[in-house]
């Protein structure tokens, strides 16, 4: 069956994506990018370009380069709006029949669902390139507001476009849809829309598989675009003040500010500051000019303050006007761009008491959920076959009260695990099996699912023994583990029932004790290491000198035993310091014993197990 | 004899439930048989996709660095440029220059060949504004401002051009 495109048909930036097997998929445009600038231009060449190719010739070709048509799709000439737009827009526009609206292309008049379809049309010529299969069929999703005209033009520029419009979706809800709030029941979703060019927000109710919009509301001008108005008109003056040199009346030099100030921007998302370089941006008589210039987030986020809080303002009148109370709200999802500014999500997080979605690429966020839809009209999106996950990690008990995970937690089951560890003690003949559940570092901070004794090993130097631990996870969650010698063949082993029957707040509750406590058992862990690990080398060098014999001259063994004494008077303590410094010592020191014999030893294996629990050896 | 019948239908009947019984174990055994091969498609798949995820990563990773290198070039041609105004300069300044270029020829870098006087392509150029330039015809490229280029025939910066009024 032939798939159905989703695409996000935006006032600046367009994308696609379609519904695969493993999940939604965004595809690439003919230029290698995931989004396309929504641009339509009649070239000097009288070549038409659509998207990016359009967008490179704007500047010398203003009046034949069409953008932000979807202002004008579906609506009156009269409208306000319109008469805003027009003033601001190079290209000409005229009332066409019925009051519409024309916008001028070359020496023709077009509708704007003419202009939209050229951009659809792209879309799915590039998406036929990519998938290397027709495409016939689309949902296509329009922001929230849009009338009812306003979508029969959207569904009309579809058509021109040549593809059947299975569904024209709100943005709001395609955003829903993208992180499967749709299965959610009696929930309010705000939908926190901050684009380019536009913001929108919208209060969304969903409820036996209904997403219903309670409201919309927003500023149709203004967007990210305005964020970096602000920017490059502050940088600019600011160089003006410092050289007296205005970037704005040269061209070359402005472009290179306007890619310096959003690589600036993008990186002020994660670091606290940045610096743009711009070497020879200009020059006066003096000789060449450079532009160096320190922007930090403070200022950044001072720069655009107004226009933050200006959204969160709207953003709550728009629950007001949805009749709801800020705790009413469930769920707040960010899409567009600029959302991944962290003052904004601050903001939105504080305005709404709770964190946002943001996890789906606030790009493509409207474009994945499209798809969804496109998924769910096409059949694709069943849970034929659900499967479970263990909520926690399952392991055992190792040397020094360690817990050694197999299956890590939100591992897919059924599943299974082998790992062999070994002993601890030299003739050890029995080891213990103790099987644990949890996040915690030390074993005695998770929860016992059973203890079981492996018993009847041959005696053996310490790291010497292999015992073979499996777990394997059923479908049902029932847990069995068995410990095997693999020199005697001897088995033993234990089943749990409900090692995924947790409920869900001790899952969580688990979770949480163990981030709180992850520092100081990272430390506790690393201790323990540290401690093992003297321990065996001690063992080790003991053993060296055993097995040497007069081999070793008298003078380096007086010096071994020295640090292997220190080694063994600190290993104890809880300062990983002294320890790693009498470790590195005595390990120096060992290497005097001359590689050859070193290498003769047997039993010298990694990390040996303890007693009475088993210690980790190399993974199989 | 009305006995005798009673007795055959006691007779068939466990057969007939085992022939039901079989019949439905034998379609949950396709069910599932072909659930399992499903899921072993799927992850056989899902491996293949990601050795070609992987590669795209790779392949982005280089994309991202060499991005981040192209503003350098640009800032090397500018100095070189303002050098030259000033008379000779050291034979070195350009060897560097070469040398970072060559560099990131091996990545799949490679600077787009324009000339004044070419056609205006949007595929691979971009206006940013126009100039008057005698001898060449209006609407073609009046003057190269700075260089673009394509990392393994991927635009990934166009060639910024003045065009002839």
């Amino acid at each position: 069956m032939a798939k159905i495109l989703g695409i996000d048909l935006g006032t600046t930036n367009s994308a696609m994506a379609i519904m695969e097997a493993s999940g939604p998929r965004v595809l690439e445009n003919s230029e290698g990018n995931r989004t396309t600038p929504s641009i339509v231009a009649l070239s000097k060449a009288k070549e038409r370009l659509v998207g990016l190719l359009a967008k490179r010739q704007t500047v010398t070709n203003p009046q034949n380069t069409i953008y932000s048509v979807k202002r004008f799709i579906g609506r009156k000439f009269s409208d306000s709006e319109v008469q805003h737009d027009k003033k601001v827009l190079p290209y000409e526009i005229r009332e066409g029949a019925n009051n519409s609206v024309e916008v001028k292309m070359g020496d023709e008049w077009l509708k704007p669902e003419q202009v939209s379809a050229m951009v659809l049309a792209k879309l799915k010529a590039d998406a036929e390139a990519a998938l290397g299969e027709r495409i016939e069929e689309a949902v296509i999703t329009v922001p929230a507001y849009f009338d009812d005209s306003q979508r029969q033009a959207t569904k009309n520029a579809g058509e021109i476009a040549g593809l059947k419009v299975k569904r024209i979706l709100n943005e709001p809800t395609a955003a829903a849809l993208a992180y499967g709030l749709n299965k959610k029941k009696n929930e309010q979703i705000v939908v926190y829309d901050f684009g380019g060019g536009t913001f929108d927000v919208s209060v969304l109710e969903v409820g036996d598989d209904t997403v219903e919009v309670k409201a919309t509301g927003g500023d149709t001008h203004l967007g990210g675009d305005d964020f970096d108005k602000k920017v490059i008109d502050y940088l600019v003056s600011e160089y003006k003040k410092q050289e007296g040199i205005d970037i704005f009346k040269d061209p070359l030099a402005l472009q290179r500010l306007r890619e310096g100030a959003e690589k600036a921007k993008h990186e002020l998302s994660t670091a606290m500051e940045t610096e743009i370089n711009l070497p020879y941006i200009s020059s006066d008589a003096s000789g060449p000019k450079h532009f160096v210039m320190k922007l930090t987030r403070a200022k950044l986020e001072s720069l655009v303050q107004e226009f933050i809080v200006r959204s969160i303002d709207l953003a709550l009148k728009t629950v007001k006007d949805a009749k709801f109370d800020i705790k009413d709200i469930d769920e707040v999802i960010l899409v567009g761009g600029q959302t991944r500014m962290p003052a904004m999500q601050e903001a939105v997080k504080k305005a709404f008491g709770k964190e946002p979605h943001k996890g789906v690429n606030p790009d493509e966020v409207v474009a994945v959920g499209a798809a969804v839809q496109a998924g769910i009209m096409q059949g694709d999106v069943k849970d034929i076959l659900l499967l479970d996950v263990t909520p926690l990690s399952l392991g055992i008990e190792t040397l020094g009260g360690v817990f050694t995970r197999l299956i890590e937690k939100n591992t897919t089951i059924p599943t299974a695990k082998t790992q062999i560890f070994s002993t601890a003690a030299d003739n050890q003949t029995t080891v213990e099996i103790h099987v644990l559940q949890g996040e915690r570092e030390m074993a005695s901070d998770n929860k016992t699912l059973a203890r079981f004794i492996l018993d009847g090993l041959p005696p053996a130097p310490r790291g010497v023994p292999q015992v073979e631990v499996a777990f394997d996870i059923d479908a049902n969650g029932i847990l069995n583990v068995s410990a095997k010698d693999k020199a005697s063949g001897k088995t033993q082993s234990v089943r749990i029932e409900a090692s995924t029957s947790l409920s869900k707040d001790e899952v969580e509750r688990l979770k949480n004790e163990a981030k709180m406590h992850e520092a100081e058992d990272k430390k506790k862990r690393e201790l323990v290491d540290l401690k093992n690990t003297a321990e065996s080398t001690v063992y080790m060098a003991e053993k060296a000198l055993k097995d040497a014999g007069d081999k070793v001259p008298a003078d380096i063994k007086d010096a071994i035993n020295q640090k292997v004494e220190a080694l063994k008077s600190v290993k104890d303590s809880t300062d990983p310091e002294s320890i790693k410094k009498a470790l590195s010592e005595l390990s120096q020191e060992l290497q005097k014993i001359g590689q050859a014999m070193y290498k003769d030893q047997p039993g010298n294996q990694q990390s040996p197990g303890d007693n009475p629990s088993t210690g980790e050896e190399n993974n199989q | 004899m009305p006995d005798e019948k009673q007795e055959e239908k006691k007779e068939e009947q466990p057969a007939e439930d085992l022939k039901n019984e079989l019949e439905k174990l034998q379609k949950d055994k396709d069910e599932y048989l072909n659930g399992w091969k499903r899921a072993k498609a799927d992850l056989i798949n899902y491996q293949k996709d990601e050795a070609k995820r992987f590669e795209e990563i790779m392949q982005y990773a280089t994309e991202a660095m060499v991005r981040d290198l192209i503003p350098v070039l640009d800032s090397f041609e500018l100095g070189i440029a303002a050098l030259e105004k000033n008379g000779p300069v050291d034979k070195g300044v350009y060897i560097i220059k070469t040398q970072l270029e060559e560099a990131l020829k091996k990545k799949g870098l490679e600077k787009i060949k324009v000339s004044a006087g070419d056609a205006f392509d949007p595929a691979k150029h971009e206006s940013i504004g126009v100039v008057t330039i005698e001898g060449i015809e209006s609407g073609k490229i009046g003057e190269v401002i700075e260089s673009g280029y394509a990392l393994n025939e991927k635009v990934v910066r166009p060639t910024r051009v003045k065009l002839s009024k």
